[in-house]
């Protein structure tokens, strides 16, 4: 309790200002940061709280490409026809389809009565301008655009019909199907469509659940829509006052918050996390069948349509009994055990395993299973006999069998299974260097032909024909300078003539066994190694939502793919009283505590410098 | 890298008093104002240049980050690669830049749909609010501690508190945020999860304004705490040694045989002296804090500037890149600038002339 | 750096001697014993590795354990994700990240004592043109020049150590001019120059053999902080992936999950085992410099 000198009186008034100056731009800060932030919500106003799969950056319909938006997507905007709880098309806006007998002319009779909610009503001139601009705008068709580029036309005869007519058949109409937004919300957007972030909340739109705040990066804010429909599939508004979807940064941030209750479900998460989380009370973790696949791509030489070739692909990957020996180096279980900690399988189809109705499997003979004895068979008949230091020698080059395995440095389950990979290779003769480059540079070689393996993943929605057109002769790039949407420069005219065979069909039995030899000529040619499918594992506090999951688990405990769609519209609160918050009291006390000290330590500071100085 | 040589902090702190030294012989103070705004200005400039160097070092194609994982047609690609003047020379990309960084514009990030310059904008609050409460608590820590371990060199205090210094310096900053987070954010053994593990905010808190603020403080605890621990240590040494370097100072003497108490000399007279050249290093090392959190802002998912290059450094976004790192170097010189202008206003000897 | 004269006179005449007086102060020093006794041990460790340590416990296809399991009599702290020996992991990663540390140091010491002594020698526009540049680069923020740096030159060890290298010559680059200077001053280079020796012969005759010392108390430092940059750029996912050293291991544990899996032991041993070992070099290089240096003690 020292008095002031006179004579610091000046100076000092000058630092207190200063510290108090420092102490509000903190504060300012922190109620700044804050101010734009956190949605409010008691435990009386149930409130669904998820973890999004990617970040949240705009919700674009027609540029937008990550998950977490695409979900968000799904459920404030209508389409034609929506998957259900099986991914099987049903009606949405339309309330049922019919098509001509060449597959070729689509009809689709609408709802009535609909509106968006903005009040103006749905009529089929959304459905057709949605689709036309998407046909023919660049800048609108960087979401959706493969989707229809077998469209010929779509038009509306009158304000309840829409009639798509495709240039060749096309049998799997119904699975295309795109978000139709609002005409007289977007016809003014057109101009700018590219960098239109459509985050003016509200949203306009239509569906179980209305947008209605978003913070960038951080948070979507969805409340139920009261008009939504309640016929078939389809139960009217949620039983929530809102849905939060809400980025994590880190997962080891969102399953700390799973584990507290921040968060309701979560799907993402290492096994490590899976492993530690099914531990908890009152959470269920549960695995969903793979969508999709992870692999070793095997560059049979980069060529164009014209059939030119370049790029730096060793040439011994063109010999089919190579990359089959390769394949059999590989022991896939191995991977999902260690890598996966169990949870996925080993992979075999191209097709991943949670659609049963294209799934397929080698037969016992055809089937490639780890066998590096088998596999230095097959290299020494072919004539790779074994250089001084153990390496092969390719017999047409004279050169040892040196292979590049490219792998993407942001990822770190590549980088574990190329530890493996190079094993295994070792162990059969073949010797491997890896490149971890980032996506930039991978994907620069890619399209250069500049590589001879790299790792590759792949996912799919109900409707394989994307991931089945790449790997189709019209993938190739058109020139060498340009890129196609080729995966491997495969090209196989057999291939192709199944694929288009399975387009034009409608029956869904004659597609199927189309797709399913499609597959088999994969697994033989040995361009994708399909290493394993990784389960999609997920979190779900069963003491506070019901009903979110659909399905029930098969003998392993994995779930049949679920569709956000349907565990958005249908889960509801569970009735009961909040967990125990003791720890995060404890952190609140501390945190309290932390800030007393700090300013009481600058308020002292400030009083002994006025000592110190006089 | 938020532990700084020791060689590189005596460095810096002569070049402060070397610099001051040469302008001290000018008495206006305008005059000394104008040299040093303008040696920022060249400095950013240079700045400038080094930056537009490194990232044209790799003839980078921001399109394929664009394109990422989906079809786009050659046409897309095309018109994509004229906006983004991938196509033009190397000087006529140079003055482009120039002109864009003076009018604000640092580029685009397709990875974020957004405008690198709105990108920074978002992410400076936090950042802030991480680097300076934890600046303010080490400096009241450090100082503290560096004072009472100077004066009394040699005692148990000061070799405790050096030791402790020496090994918080070598500890890599985002280990030690991993292992707090392990303790205290996880829970190890008896001790429960008390902090969040990430993040500025939590999912649907409520509570009004003061709510907030104790859940944002709450997430603040950690990465403030880890920042503290590896920056205190350093103004710890830097402080302890300013000291030392007064005690043999004959004013001291005459204050001591004054009659003064020791406490009283330590406080009226060592301390003020010492606390100059503390002072402007550490705003010399505040600049480069900014930078330094990258780590722990990682390790937190902290959401500010550190988090944000870290995750520009995954695919490589390099406008992102290259603009954050404009930033950090701005808030370098800045810094420096401000160090000078501090050290002209607190140094008695300066002020007199 | 005024009182840097120490130098000169361990380099006058009777070298021995100075060794010996040297040694003699260097052993009455007790964190400077414990910070070479560290450092000897790392060394022995890292060189020794491949005795004890063969390419079948580092292999992922031939690892036994379980993954990530808690340490055990047979693996006394844990193993990986892969199942392989922490332990065993952890000591074979000082291999990378003091070969890193080192080599990124002595890249730093040839640039930075090269610009110094060019500097120091010359004087003129040329130093102060330097002294320009050092000073633009000290204002440089360290950890983002050495992202960007790496990250436009791709991963990998090579592009961390250029970008530690480019972020740190510049210390060195002022110690070696002021050292320069002060050296250049003395008498008898002022005779040697008398008698007519070029340029290159007074710096390498005579500038040269006095600055020595010092450049190797300053890299003691250096590779301290080497170290410390080596593993953070690699915990950031600069490095190589598939390489086992500190920087890496931290990296994927962090990124397998072991921060909620609760696996301490995968995460602990590698970080302790950076902070042994550049407080061992601090140690050493602040025991090296308070001896040559008194006014530091």
């Amino acid at each position: 309790m020292r008095r002031q000198q006179a004579g610091s009186v000046m100076r000092h008034g000058r630092l207190r200002r200063a510290g108090a100056a420092l102490l509000g731009l903190g504060v300012v800060a922190v109620s700044a940061l804050v101010g734009g932030g956190a949605p409010a919500g008691a435990a009386s106003n149930p409130i669904l709280k998820i973890a999004s799969d990617t970040e949240l950056t705009t919700f674009n319909p027609f540029t937008s490409y990550y998950d977490g938006e695409l979900n968000i997507i799904a459920v404030i905007y209508p389409s034609l026809t929506v998957g259900d709880s099986h991914n099987v098309p049903q009606p949405y806006l339309a309330k049922s389809w019919s098509h001509s007998p060449d597959n070729k002319t689509w009809t689709f009779p609408l709802r009535t009565g609909l509106k968006w909610t903005d009040g103006k009503p749905i009529t089929a001139q959304d459905v057709t301008w949605t689709y036309n601009l998407v046909m023919h705008n660049d800048a609108a068709a960087s979401a959706n655009g493969s989707l229809v580029t077998n469209f010929a036309s779509v038009t509306a005869p009158n304000a309840s019909t829409v009639v798509i007519k495709t240039k060749t058949p096309q049998g799997n109409i119904p699975y295309v199907s795109l978000p139709v937004v609002p005409q007289h919300v977007w016809a003014s957007r057109v101009k700018n469509i590219a960098k239109e972030l459509n985050t003016e909340m509200p949203v306009v739109g239509y569906g179980p659940w209305r947008l209605t705040a978003f913070k960038t990066d951080q948070f979507a804010t969805m409340k139920p829509n009261k008009d939504f429909m309640n016929t078939g599939m389809f139960k009217g508004a949620p039983k929530y006052s809102e849905l939060i979807s809400y980025y994590f940064k880190s997962s080891d941030a969102s399953v700390a918050a799973l584990r507290t209750g921040a968060l309701d479900q979560l799907t993402g998460m290492t096994p490590t996390e899976f492993k530690a989380l099914a531990k908890v009370g009152g959470i269920k973790t549960y695995r969903t069948a793979p969508v999709g696949w992870t692999a070793v791509e095997v560059n049979p030489g980069a060529r164009t349509k014209g059939g030119q070739k370049f790029g730096t692909a060793n040439p011994a990957l063109a010999d089919q009994r190579l990359r089959a020996a390769i394949a059999y180096s590989f022991n896939r279980p191995l991977l999902v055990s260690r890598i996966l900690d169990g949870l996925g399988d080993p992979g075999a189809s191209y097709i991943p395993t949670s659609y049963p109705e294209w799934a397929w499997k080698p037969s016992a003979g055809q089937a490639i299973t780890y066998n590096p004895t088998k596999a230095n068979q097959i290299l020494d008949q072919a004539g790779y006999r074994k250089g001084s230091n153990g390496v092969r020698i390719d017999p047409k080059t004279n050169k040892p069998l040196n292979l590049r395995l490219g792998i993407h440095s942001d990822d770190d389950q590549d980088a574990q299974i190329s530890q493996y990979l190079v094993q295994w290779l070792k162990a059969i003769g073949i010797h491997v260097t890896i490149q971890s480059l980032s996506f930039d540079a991978l994907n620069k070689n890619l399209v250069k032909g500049d590589w001879d393996m790299l790792m590759d993943g792949w996912s799919t929605g109900a409707d394989p024909t994307y991931l089945l057109s790449i790997q189709t002769c019209g993938a190739l790039p058109p020139s060498k300078t340009q890129s196609g949407s080729t995966d491997a420069f495969y090209c196989n005219k057999s291939y192709d003539k199944l694929f288009a065979a399975q387009l034009s069909t409608s029956d869904l039995k004659a597609r199927a066994a189309n797709i399913r030899a499609m597959q088999s000529i994969l697994y033989t040619a040995n361009i994708d190694i399909i290493l394993y499918y990784k389960d999609q594992i997920s979190g779900l506090r069963t003491n506070s939502t019901s009903g979110y999951l659909t399905g029930s688990p098969d003998s392993n405990g994995v779930y049949p793919l679920q569709n956000h769609f349907v565990n958005w519209s249908q889960a509801a609160p569970v009735d009961a009283k909040s967990s125990n918050h003791t720890a995060t009291y404890i952190g609140v006390i501390v945190a309290v505590v932390v800030v007393v000290a700090l300013v009481a330590a600058i308020l002292l500071r400030r009083r002994s410098t006025a000592a110190e100085r006089e | 890298m938020t532990t700084v040589d020791p060689v590189t902090v005596e460095a810096a702190g002569d070049a402060v008093s070397a610099a001051s030294g040469d302008v001290a012989e000018r008495s206006d103070f305008g005059s000394y104002l104008l040299s040093k705004v303008a040696a920022a200005i060249v400095s950013f400039f240079v700045t400038l240049v080094i930056g537009f160097t490194i990232f044209s070092i790799m003839p980078s194609d921001p399109v394929a980050a664009l394109t990422r994982g989906r079809p786009t047609s050659p046409r897309q690609l095309a018109a994509l690669r004229r906006q983004l003047g991938v196509d033009k020379p190397v000087w006529v990309r140079f003055v482009d830049f120039l002109h864009r960084t003076f009018t604000l514009d640092l580029g685009y990030s397709y990875q974020y749909h957004a405008t690198v310059t709105s990108l920074i904008a978002s992410r400076i609050g936090p950042t802030l609010l991480l680097t300076g409460s934890s600046t303010l608590i080490s400096i009241v820590l450090g100082i503290w501690l560096g004072v009472r371990s100077g004066w009394r060199h040699g005692s148990r205090l000061d070799r405790l508190s050096s030791g402790v210094s020496l090994t918080l310096w070598s500890v890599p900053t985002f280990w030690l945020g991993l292992i707090l987070l392990v303790a205290f954010s996880v829970g190890f053994g008896p001790i429960p999860s008390l902090f969040p593990a990430g993040g500025m905010t939590s999912a649907g808190v409520g509570g009004g304004v003061i709510g907030q603020v104790l859940d944002v403080s709450r997430h603040l605890v950690l990465p403030c705490l880890t920042l503290v621990l590896v920056v205190f240590a350093q103004y710890v040494t830097i402080m302890r040694s300013s000291i030392i370097d007064e005690l043999g100072n004959p004013y001291l003497l005459t204050a001591r045989a004054k009659g003064l108490r020791d406490d009283d000399v330590r406080r009226k007279h060592a301390v003020p002296n010492a606390l100059l050249p503390t002072v402007t290093v550490i705003f010399l090392q505040i600049g480069g804090l900014v930078g330094g959190a990258i780590t722990v802002e990682t390790v937190y998912s902290w959401p500010g500037l550190g988090y944000l290059t870290f995750n520009a450094l995954r695919i490589p976004d390099l406008q992102l890149l290259e603009g954050t790192f404009i930033i950090f170097s701005a808030s370098i010189i800045v810094m420096n600038l401000f160090a000078d202008i501090l050290y002209r206003f607190l140094d008695p000897r300066v002020r007199a002339q | 750096m005024t009182a840097v004269t120490a130098p000169v006179r361990v380099a006058a005449p009777p070298r021995t001697e100075a060794l010996r007086r040297f040694v003699r102060a260097y052993v009455r020093m007790p964190t400077g014993i414990a910070g070479l006794v560290v450092l000897v041990a790392f060394v022995a460790l890292a060189l020794g590795a491949p005795l004890f340590i063969s390419q079948d416990d580092l292999n992922v296809i031939k690892a036994t354990g379980a993954s990530l399991a808690p340490p055990t009599a047979h693996y006394p702290l844990g193993t990986d994700q892969a199942g392989r020996s922490v332990l065993l992991l952890v000591i074979w990663g000082t291999r990378a990240s003091l070969a890193i540390g080192v080599i990124a140091t002595a890249l730093t010491m040839v640039v930075g004592s090269a610009i110094g002594l060019v500097a120091g020698h010359y004087g003129g526009i040329i130093s102060r043109a330097l002294m320009h540049v050092t000073d633009w680069f000290i204002a440089l923020p360290g950890l983002p020049l050495a992202i960007s740096l790496a990250a436009v030159l791709g991963q990998g060890p090579t592009s961390i150590t250029i970008a530690i290298a480019a972020t740190s010559w510049t210390g060195t680059a002022r110690l070696v001019r002021a050292q320069t200077l002060a050296v250049e001053a003395r008498p008898f280079v002022e005779r040697a120059r008398a008698l007519g020796a070029g340029n290159l012969q007074i710096v390498s005759r005579h500038v040269l053999p006095n600055v020595m010392p010092l450049i190797l108390v300053s890299s003691t430092l250096t590779v301290a902080g080497a170290i410390l940059s080596e593993t953070t750029l690699t915990f950031l996912g600069l490095g190589d992936p598939t390489n086992v050293s500190w920087g890496s291991m931290l990296n994927q544990a962090f990124n397998q999950g072991a921060v909620t899996g609760g696996a301490w032991w995968y995460l602990l041993p590698p970080g302790v085992a950076i902070v042994i070992v550049v407080l061992g070099f601090t140690l050493t290089g602040r025991a090296v410099e308070a001896i040559l240096n008194p006014r530091m003690r």
